[in-house]
Parts: structure tokens; C-alpha cells; sequence
């Protein structure tokens, strides 16, 4: 068993990312104490200064993620936050909406909730044995009062990347909107949002992208003009009218911004910029590839990710058969100093097509900062931990 | 955390009626005696609680009420003085719903 006081082997990456890099976190505390104030909020050269600062990063976002339109920036607390902000800004009585069984509970509750409201129907598309969503059966579903096809990027259970690129060009071709949730693809692998003619893509910044948790936000398109906003209040401008703004991006902002977490997307851009996105992709599908190729040699454990991990993130899920997940992933913890993520994963009906619910599955979830040995470790603990709990 | 979409069933357990969740655990721990612990065990296949089953499920007791939450991972560890693993395999519902759940502590419904 492993020596507990070290620090532990950190594989929940696709809840948060952890730990961030060292010079992400000091030069967001340089800039912070330097700049935080309220951004444009006051007559006062710090508070343009931060303005200031906020319209570059906005601008820094929207090159990151492949958009000509930097005022189409939206700040947001993360990606179910962006994701309830384009839900309830787009859809209207009577609009048919297409999503998927594989989408995360950000996407199912607000769907779910608009239609107990009479608000919405909508329809699920099913996903193949190896975890991916055939763009055909998106096509199918598609209906005359469909006004939105909703997808998610990456599945944060199965790790498997969807063909965005090719939903989008569905959807263009009927007149469609695509909203993509991007919260486990965004900083993992490379977003075009103009090429793939999505109107709006939702991200985080606490996971791959190598932010602090509570700054997300929504990239749209100019095919929104027409976006509603669904939260009201300041936004620094126009302050003597009882209407909110129809401005960009301040439409669908209200408050003082989120200006620590904002330096701290800045901060992790720049970081991924100069790390490159497809470099850190690369690494950390090589220590992927060993945890499954080392899992699939142990008798007892059954995987759940995409063969041969082709247009995937680096995570993958597991059981040990017999046991319960959440008690693998207490063992782990407790006896192994390894820290995973066990359960459904907000993720109910990936669960229920897989045949694992209601207990779930065990999630390794890998970050930058991971190692071969962290890999061995893990390989070693669910060894034993399998050859332990054989009495299923 | 309760939420009103999780299912309460009242069952007479042990003489008395006592109020569990969908997955059979206590909805109230004060419910709990050490006829429902045994009854609940009977109910997981086992004949009787023998000693080490009764230190874990009296050390977990001890610790909910004194704290008012279950232990942590590492405090089960040390107030047991053994693996994790090895508790897992002195149930056979394992630690969640096994041990925990016979010991009548709530449901730990996190991420689930």
C-alpha cells in the first residue's frame, strides 16, 4: 500500500483539473492585486484598465476557440451555467429540440425542466456500442419545428469524441442551430466553432483549459442576434434605462463580472498557448492508452472506453465486477492515496445504455501533471483491489 | 442532501416502523437500534453480526453522532485500524451498502 503522506495521485482531472500550473495561479494573483476592481464600471483609469483587460481576454477566447466574433464572448460560472443561458435564451413555446443519451445533466435538467414547463419537446438520440453519436440519427430526428441540436463534445463518462464538425454541417444544411457543450473538450483537444458552423459553444474553464473553478462561458455566433437574455441587472452601461441592454456581450451578463476567474482563463490560455493544446493531448492519451492497455490485462475488471481510444479524451471508466464503485473508489482513496471519481457521473442514461446503473462506474480522469508512475501506481492498487474483492 | 424526488418506503422493521430510502437506507439514522442493525443484516444474507462487524458498525455510529457525518476515508481507516479493503470484504454489501447502510447512517447520495 502507498505511503499516505505523500501527496495523492490525482486522477479526477475531469471534474477539475488540479493541480493548476504554478505560474497560471501567481501571475492571476499578480494581476489581481495589480487590477481588481470592478471592470468599466467607474470613471477611474483602473477600472478601464481591467475593461481593458477583460475585452483582450475575450478577444484571446474567441481566437482560442476559432471565432471571429470577440464581443460574442460571453463570461459565465462555468459550462452548465453557459449552457441554461443558451437554453432559455434560444428555445420559445413550441420549439423541438434533438440532443443525445450521452449529454451530462447540464444539458438533460434544462431540457427536462422546459419541457415539464410545456415550454419544449424534445427527443434523444441513441449512441453506438463504442460510445459515439452517428450524425444520421441526429438527421432523423429532426423534425419541422426543430429549432436546436444539442450536443456534448466529449462524454465525460465514456471519454469518446463526437463528430461536431459533421453535426454541424447537418444542422447548417437544415437550418438548425448546434449548441455544443464543450466542458470536457475545451483545452483537451482543438475547437473551431466557425468552421464547424456551431451557434454557440459552452465551456468551462476549471478543467481542460487549466483555469480556477467559476469562470465558463458561451461563444456564439452571429446567427444569435436574437438570443434572449434570462438574468437582468447592471452591466456598467446604459445604467439610467429600466431595459437591460441589447448589447453584446453585456445582453446576457448582469453584475459585476467574475474578474479573478477571467485573469485566470487569460492566464491559462496563454499557458495552453505555449504548452499547445494537441502536445499536452498527445501525453496525456500516451499514459491513457497504458492505464487501459494495463486495466485490460487485469481479470475481474470490465472497461467501458471507446477501442483503441481513437477520438477521445483521456479518461476512461471502469468496475471492478463484483464490487461496488463507490467502494472501489473509497479503497482507492483510503488505502492507495488515489483519488478518482465514482458513480453516475451526471450522467444517468450514458449508465443506463452501458447497463451500469444505478451504482455507476470508477472514472480516471487524467490531467498535464500526471506520470507514468502515477499510472503504475494505479495499475498496482486495482491489482489488488480486484484480486481482493473477487468474492462477487 | 434530500431532495423530494427520492422515494420513501415505510417498512415495519424489528418490531417498528422505520422509514428507508430507494436503495434501503434509514432515512432517519435516529431510527437505527441494534434490533434494526441486526435485522438489516439478516436481510443481506448474513446469519449474525459477529465482532469485528459490531466494532465497525459501533465505531460508525460513535463517529456520526459525535460528528454528525459519516467518517472520511482516511478516519475510517485510522479508527479501525484496518484497510479499507478489508472492510469491504467483512460485509457483503461491501462498505456503502453494507457497513454503512446497516449501521443506519444516511445514504451518501453524492455524485450518484
Amino acid at each position: 500500500m502507498k505511503d499516505m503522506s505523500v501527496k495523492p495521485v490525482y486522477l479526477d482531472n475531469a471534474a477539475t483539473t488540479f493541480p493548476k500550473p504554478a505560474s497560471v495561479l501567481e501571475k492571476t494573483m499578480e494581476t489581481y492585486r495589480r487590477i481588481g476592481v470592478s471592470p468599466g464600471r467607474g470613471g477611474y483609469d483602473l477600472s478601464a484598465e481591467a475593461e481593458e483587460y477583460v475585452r483582450d481576454t475575450r478577444r484571446k477566447t474567441a481566437r482560442f476557440f476559432g471565432s471571429s466574433a470577440p464581443d460574442r464572448v460571453i463570461f459565465a460560472g462555468n459550462a452548465t451555467d453557459a449552457l441554461n443561458i443558451a437554453l432559455q435564451g434560444i428555445l420559445h413555446p413550441g420549439d423541438h429540440v434533438v440532443s443525445t443519451r450521452l449529454e451530462h445533466n447540464s444539458v438533460l435538467r434544462p431540457l427536462y425542466h422546459l419541457r415539464e414547463k410545456g415550454i419544449i419537446e424534445y427527443d434523444l438520440v441513441r449512441f453506438d456500442g463504442k460510445g459515439f453519436v452517428d450524425p444520421d440519427d441526429i438527421v432523423a430526428a429532426i423534425r419541422p419545428d426543430t429549432k436546436l441540436v444539442v450536443v456534448t463534445h466529449a462524454s465525460n463518462v465514456l471519454g469518446t469524441v463526437q463528430p461536431v464538425r459533421e453535426i454541424g454541417r447537418c444542422c447548417a444544411e437544415r437550418g438548425v442551430l448546434l449548441l455544443v457543450d464543450a466542458a470536457q473538450s475545451a483545452g483537451a483537444v482543438p475547437i473551431r466553432v466557425d468552421d464547424w458552423q456551431v451557434a454557440a459553444l459552452a465551456f468551462t474553464g476549471h478543467k481542460s483549459m487549466l483555469a480556477p473553478t467559476g469562470i465558463g462561458g458561451l461563444i456564439l455566433s452571429r446567427q444569435l442576434e436574437d438570443i434572449e437574455p434570462s438574468r437582468f441587472g447592471g452591466t456598467g452601461i446604459d445604467s439610467a434605462s429600466p431595459v437591460h441592454t441589447r448589447d453584446f456581450p453585456y445582453r446576457l451578463e448582469a453584475g459585476t463580472l467574475n474578474l479573478l476567474g477571467i485573469i485566470g482563463l487569460s492566464e491559462s490560455l496563454d499557458y495552453l498557448a505555449e504548452a499547445g493544446v494537441e502536445v499536452m493531448h498527445t501525453r496525456e492519451m500516451e499514459l491513457l492508452g497504458k492505464l487501459s492497455d494495463g486495466l485490460s490485462l487485469v481479470a475481474g475488471i470490465d472497461l467501458y472506453n471507446a477501442e483503441g481510444l481513437s477520438d477521445h479524451v483521456a479518461l476512461l471508466t471502469a468496475n471492478v465486477r463484483g464490487m461496488d464503485p463507490h467502494d472501489v473508489g473509497a479503497i482507492l482513496d483510503g488505502d492507495f492515496n488515489i483519488a478518482v471519481r465514482t458513480g453516475v457521473h451526471c450522467a444517468p442514461l450514458v449508465h443506463e445504455s452501458l447497463g451500469t446503473s444505478p451504482g455507476g462506474s470508477v472514472r480516471f480522469s487524467i490531467g498535464p501533471f500526471n506520470t507514468g508512475s502515477d499510472i503504475d501506481l494505479v495499475l498496482e492498487a486495482m491489482k489488488e483491489i480486484a484480486r481482493h474483492g473477487g468474492k462477487g | 442532501m434530500r431532495t423530494d424526488d427520492i422515494q420513501q418506503r415505510v417498512r415495519v422493521i424489528a418490531g417498528r416502523e422505520v422509514v428507508f430510502d430507494d436503495e434501503g437506507f434509514l432515512w432517519r439514522p435516529e431510527d437505527w437500534t441494534e434490533d434494526v442493525g441486526r435485522a438489516l443484516a439478516l436481510e443481506s444474507g448474513m446469519e449474525g453480526l459477529n465482532d469485528d462487524q459490531w466494532k465497525v458498525i459501533r465505531f460508525l455510529r460513535d463517529y456520526y453522532a459525535y460528528h454528525g457525518r459519516a467518517p472520511m476515508n482516511r478516519d475510517l481507516k485510522a479508527g479501525l485500524g484496518m484497510s479499507l479493503m478489508d472492510l469491504e470484504a467483512l460485509f457483503p454489501g461491501g462498505i456503502r451498502k453494507g457497513a454503512r447502510r446497516i449501521a443506519g447512517l444516511p445514504n451518501p447520495r453524492s455524485c450518484t
